[in-house]
């Protein structure tokens, strides 16, 4: 019998690190110094809170370059940094420092904004909560996904991974190994939150389920 | 309020299975008592916001106790100028009205309770009380609704002394915070949605507003609800209608208050008075305090809401505005800057021209004005109501209670 699957949800404070960048050259300092979870607030974070502009610049060192700095192509370059590809936060911030190192020996002068319009650094303390949500099977996993809240969809696809540095999401690892649904779990590590948002995601994840269920 | 507001309540606007993690997060947290102090019982955003929270909270099962200090009229004179000082005002203290506020906070002193785990303090008013916590024991924390962000450094200095004895301070955007050494948390503030002002309201209801004010209900209405207040910009947005109206037919509605008492806010009425004069469709409404209903049914009856504030707090009146599912344009400042996402549940301006341009692509197209205003809904139900607020004090209780970053499993 599968070793059972048991939902937690996240709940994340946030507070401010104190630190703040009006500039391209502050920014880099700060991607350089600040914690990890800085890095994870701003960047895998930011997929949970700008889930609804999949398309957009959705992380937020990339907006506020967009947004503040009107530096389009650093905002296009950050954005590609897909906080999925890496299993450590670590990397994902050495690609941050790299695209920003580039773009500034490129441009000719760094120009500070005005005040009010920096961009504050802040972290963030997740607690992680169970949600008494428990699946020993395809058809109780299914049950499950449609009762938990979206922030649990985010932890188990999204936070876990990159909390723990592991390659694949929780879902995927629990299908395959557990229920050796090999092709499922392989169509569910694939979602990505830049093509679907939350509620996109729960669905999508859903209706590939009921499509297994049904034998498809 | 006819009936009571539960947590249940809320499963009209948020899913059941987030309102269960809240449930969880109190449950969690077991038989801390928590003790919640200002400065005022009935009046303003603060007393406000506890009325409804609290009762939420107790409804969890929470042991919260909420007492008010009491202070004389010197003292508020006092703290008054203190506030406005923390806005930016330049403000001269002689060592007499220092030593009123720390004669009145010493009085007051009696009202911490020691058997108690964790005492929150709102805004400058009390923050002397963590003079005590050495006696008191538990944790303190510090919530400041003010924005600090322009503070007169030297009423700061006065206030920091007791606000580093704090363990954690809590600020609604990191925008307002300061350089502390304590912990700096960030909870922005939420909108109760079955209170007056944005209770659901009938077609009739709407109606009796609209016909009270003498205003077309078949004329597209562009609506800014702001005191008058050189901040706010209204004799902007006079400027920006009158743009519109080369291209639109339209009506604008400024809907205010507090000018009666408030020098500034006449003159500043007298201002939008002339700019308005010779144009046609201006309603320019002084209303009395608390006109909740009234300003609901002019939200709920305008075709695009304007805020085009110069500076802005956090901007309720916005939240307010996106509730009720309208597109609003925002001056690019502020809280508003963190509420409206630019053409995706709103649009944001930095100019007069900027702000007629939008009004005018909005009021052209019915389908873009749909979508962002059922975005803006959308944001405001999954961010600023009530129960998100609630969430973010369960976690912040959480978390005086286990120190550290990361990841706390509970």
């Amino acid at each position: 019998m599968a070793n059972s699957f048991e939902f937690f949800t996240e709940a994340g404070l946030v507070k401010y690190t104190g630190y703040k960048a009006d500039s391209l050259r502050s920014l880099l300092e700060g991607i350089e110094s600040v914690s990890g979870s800085s890095i994870f607030y701003h960047l895998h974070h930011a997929l949970f809170r700008w889930h609804f502009e999949t398309g957009g610049h959705l992380n937020d060192f990339a907006r506020w370059c967009w947004r503040q700095l009107q530096e389009n192509l650093l905002a296009e370059k950050l954005s590609s940094v897909d906080p999925m590809s890496y299993i450590s936060i670590h990397e994902a911030r050495q690609d941050l420092i790299q695209h920003l190192k580039m773009h500034i020996g490129e441009v000719e002068s760094l120009p500070r904004i005005p005040k009010g319009r920096e961009f504050y650094f802040s972290e963030i303390k997740s607690f992680i909560i169970p949600t008494g949500h428990v699946a020993t099977d395809l058809q109780t996993f299914y049950d499950a996904i449609s009762r938990v809240d979206s922030y649990s969809i985010f932890y188990h696809l999204i936070e876990a991974r990159i909390r723990m540095e592991k390659p694949e999401n929780d879902f995927s690892v629990w299908i395959r190994d557990e229920l050796q649904e090999y092709q499922l779990a392989e169509r569910i590590e694939q979602l990505s939150p830049y093509v679907y948002n939350l509620y996109e995601l729960r669905s999508k994840l859903l209706e590939m389920i009921q499509g297994r269920l049904h034998g498809e | 309020m006819a009936n009571k507001i539960t947590l249940d309540s809320y499963e009209e606007y948020i899913p059941k299975s987030e309102l269960d993690t809240i449930r969880i997060l109190a449950d969690k947290l077991g038989k801390v008592k928590i003790q919640q102090i200002n400065s005022t019982r009935l009046g303003g955003g603060v007393a406000e916001i506890l009325a409804h929270l609290l009762p939420l909270m107790q409804d969890l099962g929470l042991m919260v106790q909420w007492d008010v200090m009491q202070g004389s009229p010197e003292f508020f004179n006092v703290t008054k100028k203190i506030h406005n000082a923390l806005h930016g005002t330049r403000a001269e203290f002689d060592h007499s009205e220092l030593e009123v506020f720390k004669e009145i906070t010493a009085k007051n002193n009696q009202i911490i309770r020691d058997d108690f785990d964790i005492h929150v303090i709102h805004d400058p008013q009390p923050v002397g009380l963590v003079d005590t916590r050495e006696k008191a024991g538990g944790q303190w924390i510090w919530r400041c609704h003010v924005d600090l962000s322009e503070a007169d450094n030297r009423v700061w200095g006065f206030l920091r002394q007791w606000v580093e004895n704090y363990d954690h301070a809590i600020f609604h955007l990191p925008d307002y915070a300061k350089d502390l050494l304590i912990d700096q948390i960030i909870i922005p503030p939420a909108i109760n949605p079955f209170s007056e002002k944005n209770r659901e309201l009938t077609e009739e209801e709407i109606t009796s507003v609209l016909e009270r004010f003498h205003i077309d209900p078949d004329l597209p209405i562009m609506l800014q609800v702001s005191r008058f207040d050189r901040l706010k910009d209204p004799v902007g947005v006079i400027r920006s209608f009158r743009l519109v109206q080369q291209y639109l037919p339209c009506q604008l509605i400024l809907a205010g208050g507090g000018a009666s008492d408030d020098p500034e806010g006449a003159q500043v009425l007298q201002e939008v008075y002339e700019e308005a004069e010779g144009l046609e469709d201006v309603h320019i409404l002084n209303l009395p305090p608390n006109s909740n209903f009234e300003i609901n049914a002019l939200q709920r009856a305008a075709s695009v809401i304007v805020q085009k504030s110069l500076r802005e707090g956090f901007g309720l009146t916005v939240t307010e505005a996106m509730w009720k599912s309208k597109p609003v344009i925002g001056g690019n400042v502020g809280g508003i800057r963190r509420q409206i996402l630019h053409r995706s549940n709103g649009m944001l301006v930095q100019s007069v021209e900027g702000t007629a341009l939008r009004v005018r692509e909005i009021l052209a197209d019915p389908v873009l004005a749909e979508r962002l205003g059922e975005n803006a809904h959308k944001y405001v139900r999954e961010n600023f109501l009530l129960p998100h607020y609630l969430k973010n004090w369960l976690l912040v209780f959480h978390s005086v209670l286990k120190q550290g970053m990361g990841v706390v499993r509970l």
